[in-house]
């Protein structure tokens, strides 16, 4: 039963990293729906940098780099180059899925270093994220850079006019989603799920996603959403502990991604939305031309 | 920007004339190549060399080009079942479940035919009309599922069918595997195999599934040039807001479109599943096949959304993934080239999405008679 919580809140841990960049991204107005792609490259490269050097730390590094250049990328496309954002987020996802198959195939099979050693019992992980949540939501809603974050998802003209550089600011917001995303696919696979596998990321990008719609632009609620899908996502696999015998261990793995699909649903009505007011960034998805 | 005292200024573009858009289209596709051919590079080859092998297997060996032809028939379904929402401003990426759920009806038909071990209760034809029915219908309700959730509470489409391509993917392995209903006798987790009365039938050398994407290609080519329907589908997709006051529903629309991309998309399932010679099961390998229907939404944004374009674009990444294949074993890649062509073209098609939005101009700099205020 411990264990079972304790993997819980490892799976939540993951969601929680790949969300709270996909967050910061969005209050400043850039949707990248491509975080899986991010998170594959993050993971696959993460785990390769790791298995062939022996060393978690470069593991780690390799993830964040990539995930901050394809964060860049995604930014280039978006800001500079003005492409629809929703459709250089599903590139940067075609292409993580693409690449990675190929990069990562030799690689097949465990990691083979020794398991990170958990502090108290938990991951190490889960205390970083626990302190990315009040630092993410510290910084949005208590500073200067957050108002100024906040400010370019919402209203980037009139934040322009008062003199933020709207450009610079998505850009910082965008390297540092990517970052948090090819970190969470990084400890993905050097923690939680050490075996490369094809496609091993099991659509945890687009769960992460969905939490970030579903956590109201609120670092606190995205905890919340991601360890409920933690816990969701150790029920389906190991449903016998609390439901033995009860319908086949796959028809267990779809529960998740019912889940997710039901609670999107939720909060996209406009019930939830009129009693909760769901306050989706003003600007988002929508590039911005200086005029 | 100046440059030797030139002007180099980038402009928004108002419209962009269809040669034009075709034009960046090809680029788009050759960059892609000239990225992918890193790959033969790092592997110590000639990236023409390779090409040229590429090329003539797929398209000149009477082997590889069946292989070609056999894949064309599945991205260009594939395609479809993209391009329909496409038009009306809808991202399905949920070929993959609903081709499963295509391939699982099909099945389903001759299971309860009996044709799972003993002979059909029913004649061939009937059989495969009946197959050709159920893949639609179940592709179609899989699909309409993401389009009324989205025409009803406007919910996210794109994480929604992908959500549905994992329970699709375990639904398959539910079916298939551990003692599922469609299990092999064998018991190597995969499904039964067809008997030779339920295989679809050859015309040429070619399953009949080609035929459909040729009437397909000019249903569509009708419904979205022709018709009122699929005018008011494209008007959603430019102005969801305008469309409104113009009286279409957008619940309607996204509904059909959805059904419509997912009834398509189920036939894919069936192609692959029911009428690819040497195939006729479901393979344990089935998520490889689900996930190269994502080559759909490639050549769905390469071509605009135009089914002929389609068509032509879908026989070239059938040739180009096929050739590939053969290349990989040839000079002994790692698995997976097709997906890694499959990206490389994605990543370039996105670059070019510049091209479609802005145009450079170049001008000879004048003294400066109006002055640019915003620089």
């Amino acid at each position: 039963m411990l264990t079972f919580l304790i993997r819980s809140l490892e799976a939540a841990m993951i969601f929680t990293f790949a969300g709270l960049g996909e967050l910061v991204d969005q209050r400043a107005g850039i949707l990248n729906v491509g975080l899986e792609g991010i998170m594959l490259f993050g993971a696959t490269l993460g785990f390769i940098a790791a298995k062939t050097t022996g060393n978690y730390l470069l593991g780690f590094l390799v993830g964040i780099g990539i995930g901050a250049l394809l964060g860049l990328l995604h930014g280039f496309f978006s800001i500079t180059l003005g492409v629809d954002q929703v459709v250089s987020g599903m590139g940067i996802w075609i292409f993580g899925f693409g690449m990675t198959t190929y990069i990562g195939n030799p690689y097949t099979g465990p990691l083979g270093l020794d398991q990170i050693p958990a502090i108290f019992g938990v991951s190490p992980f889960v205390y970083l994220a626990v302190i990315m949540v009040v630092l993410v939501w510290f910084v949005l809603s208590k500073t200067g850079l957050g108002l100024k974050i906040r400010s370019v998802g919402e209203r980037p003209g009139v934040a322009a006019v008062s003199g933020v550089s709207v450009t610079r600011i998505r850009y910082m917001s965008v390297i540092f989603g990517g970052m948090m995303s090819g970190f969470a696919g990084a400890v993905y696979a050097l923690y939680y799920n050490p075996v490369w596998n094809y496609n091993f990321l099991m659509g945890w990008g687009f769960i992460s996603l969905a939490l970030v719609f579903f956590s109201m632009w609120n670092s606190y609620l995205l905890f919340g959403g991601a360890v409920l899908f933690g816990l969701l996502w150790q029920l389906a696999l190991n449903p016998q502990m609390f439901f033995p015998g009860l319908a086949s261990r796959y028809i267990w793995r779809m529960v998740p991604f019912m889940m997710t699909i039901l609670v999107l649903t939720l909060i996209s009505s406009k019930w939830f939305r009129s009693r909760w007011g769901a306050t989706k960034p003003e600007a988002l998805g929508l590039p911005y031309h200086k005029e | 920007m100046t440059l030797g005292g030139y002007q180099v200024r980038l402009q928004r573009r108002v419209a962009l004339p269809g040669w034009k858009a075709a034009l960046f289209s090809i680029l788009a596709v050759i960059f892609g190549l000239v990225l992918f051919s890193i790959i033969f590079l790092q592997a110590g080859q000639d990236p023409l060399e390779i090409y040229k092998q590429i090329f003539s297997y797929a398209f000149f060996n009477s082997y590889g080009l069946h292989l070609t032809i056999n894949r064309f028939i599945f991205l260009a379904l594939a395609s479809f079942a993209f391009i329909i929402p496409a038009q009306a401003g809808l991202w399905n990426i949920g070929m993959p479940g609903q081709l499963y759920l295509g391939a699982l009806a099909a099945f389903g038909v001759v299971y309860f035919a009996g044709g799972k071990s003993g002979d059909l209760a029913l004649s061939a034809p009937i059989i495969i009309l009946l197959m050709l029915a159920a893949s639609m219908l179940a592709g179609g309700a899989y699909g309409a599922i993401a389009g009324f959730l989205k025409g009803k509470w406007g919910v996210n489409e794109i994480v929604v069918t992908m959500m549905l391509n994992f329970i699709a993917f375990y639904l398959v392995a539910f079916m298939i595997k551990d003692g599922g209903p469609f299990m092999n006798l064998g018991g190597r987790g995969e499904s039964f195999e067809l008997p030779e009365a339920a295989r679809a039938p050859m015309t040429g050398g070619f399953p009949i599934t080609l035929w459909i994407v040729f009437i397909l290609t000019i249903l569509l080519q009708v419904l979205f040039s022709r018709m009122s329907l699929g005018y008011q589908i494209r008007a959603f997709g430019k102005s969801p807001l305008a469309a409104r006051y113009a009286g279409i529903k957008p619940f309607v629309i996204a509904v059909l479109v959805f059904t419509l991309g997912g009834a398509i998309a189920g036939l894919a399932g069936y192609h692959y599943f029911a009428a690819v010679p040497g195939v006729y099961k479901i393979a344990r390998t089935y998520g490889y096949f689900g996930d190269l229907s994502f080559y759909g939404i490639i050549c769905g944004l390469i071509s605009l959304g135009n089914p002929i374009a389609a068509l032509f674009i879908a026989l070239l990444f059938g040739g180009l993934s096929i050739g590939g294949r053969y290349a990989q074993g040839k000079l002994h890649l790692g698995f997976g080239v097709d997906y890694a062509l499959m990206g490389m073209l994605m990543i370039s098609l996105v670059a070019f999405q510049f091209f479609y939005n802005y145009q450079i101009l170049i001008t000879k700099k004048e003294r400066a008679l109006d002055v640019d205020v915003s620089d």
